[in-house]
């Protein structure tokens, strides 16, 4: 599998913006029924979530945080190498949101900018991606964005998929930094890419002239998606940490996609760690995709003053099917504090 | 475990009343066999009986004995 260390590299801060409108599940009771609902709430843990109004896009939540992240570590825009956008709702189906972001933050025509469409396992791989250019290449600033507005999208009379979902948009900011290092595996099992799909809307359907409605929203098989992270995920975790040598008090805090609370607790205990190590943010903001991991450490660590350091575990895993894990430091102080919003990319950026 | 445990677990895996399911009873028939309740049942057979039993294998399921066959 691929697996390894990447040298010299630290994640200096991270930062979160979650769209200011609440929505609570019980505003559902009308829609599905109370006692469904409620046994909804009781098996995935979510009571309310951020959703983005319908003007609000990915990339504007990602670019709130990115401008207070830059802001808070005094990084001036030309001493950003590259971006890497990763999100499911791009602005566009072209160009490459990434593109738009380099312009919209005001980075240098150098820097480097690209999109990546995966997931729930979008901050593992773009942390090996963003760690992998600092490590051996001549890069020493990149800015990581990941952020979803996955209710765009949503049957609203699917229970399976009206509830669940919550918007945000995060942004993370790594640079070279002498002795310090990120560990990581990565892997992919496509036999399950139907498990999480949106059948319509690209190539592969486009020479159909008559398309169901609903081949344009998400599709979800929760439960071959529960089977295989308690197999292949489960394991998978449990042999990074014994080929490196990660033992049960060499971490922290365990930040896994916030997928369903009834997957967190049920991985947790098969991996007999203990349940106070793993923060939940699911059950305030819903299952927020790919930001999910980000946005948990921001709600766990954002108001946290102290420069002591802390030792991460962060696991992804879903759509695809993907997934990894990465074991790293980094400072408690590096997170700041969630922040909510309104705004929205009207054409008109303030600088 | 006995029958009437398995019988028993699985009721409160469904949210349903205890001492009311029977080996018979078909699972179209029950309410609470939804979505939720096929993952429940795979995290009861992964976590009780180590067994991995695939979403494909409890489509093939129609009663509550035929759930029971497989806890063992």
């Amino acid at each position: 599998m691929a697996n390894g260390i990447l040298k010299n590299v630290e994640i200096k801060g991270i930062a979160c913006a979650v769209p200011d409108h609440l929505v609570n599940n019980e505003d559902f009771f009308g829609v599905f029924g109370e006692e469904s609902v409620q046994k909804f709430i009781n098996m995935t843990g979510v009571k309310t979530r951020r959703v983005a109004i319908d003007e609000q896009c990915a990339s504007d939540l990602c670019y709130v945080a990115a401008k207070k992240l830059m802001e808070r570590l005094n990084w001036e825009a030309s001493t950003i190498d590259a971006l890497i956008f990763i999100t499911q709702t791009p602005d566009y189906a072209v160009p490459a949101t990434a593109c738009v972001m380099q312009h919209r933050l005001g980075l240098s025509d150098e820097c480097i900018a690209f999109d990546i469409n995966l997931g729930c396992s979008a901050y593992v791989y773009g942390l090996w991606q963003a760690a992998t250019m600092i490590s051996t290449q001549n890069i020493n600033r990149v800015l990581l964005l990941v952020g979803d507005t996955s209710n765009f999208g949503i049957n609203p009379n699917d229970s399976a998929t009206a509830m669940i979902f919550g918007d945000g948009g995060t942004a993370t900011a790594l640079e070279k930094t002498e002795g310090k290092d990120i560990k990581y595996f990565l892997k992919t099992k496509g036999s399950g890419y139907k498990y999480i799909m949106v059948p319509a809307g690209h190539a592969r359907s486009r020479s159909q002239t008559i398309v169901d409605k609903s081949e344009y929203e998400l599709s979800m098989n929760g439960a071959d998606i529960f089977n295989f992270t308690i197999t292949d995920v489960q394991k998978s975790l449990a042999d990074f940490m014994a080929e490196n040598s990660i033992g049960k008090n060499d971490v922290d805090m365990y930040v896994f996609h916030q997928a369903n609370l009834f997957i967190i607790k049920h991985l947790t205990k098969k991996l007999g760690i203990p349940i106070e190590k793993v923060p939940i943010s699911i059950d305030r903001y819903g299952n927020t995709s790919g930001e999910s991991i980000p946005l948990t450490l921001v709600d766990a660590l954002g108001s946290e003053q102290s420069d002591d350091t802390i030792k991460l575990l962060l696991c992804g895993f879903g759509v695809g099917l993907s997934y990894g894990a990465i074991y790293l430091e980094m400072k408690k102080s590096a997170c700041i504090p969630m922040i909510y919003t309104n705004y929205y990319f009207d054409g008109v950026d303030k600088k | 475990m006995t029958y009437k445990e398995k019988l028993n677990l699985l009721e409160e895996l469904l949210l349903i009343e205890k001492d009311t399911l029977d080996g018979t009873v078909e699972l179209n028939s029950i309410s609470e066999w939804d979505s939720m309740a096929v993952i429940t049942t795979i995290a009861m057979f992964d976590s009780v009986y180590n067994k991995n039993i695939k979403s494909e294998e409890i489509k093939q399921f129609k009663t509550i004995q035929d759930i029971i066959d497989k806890m063992e």
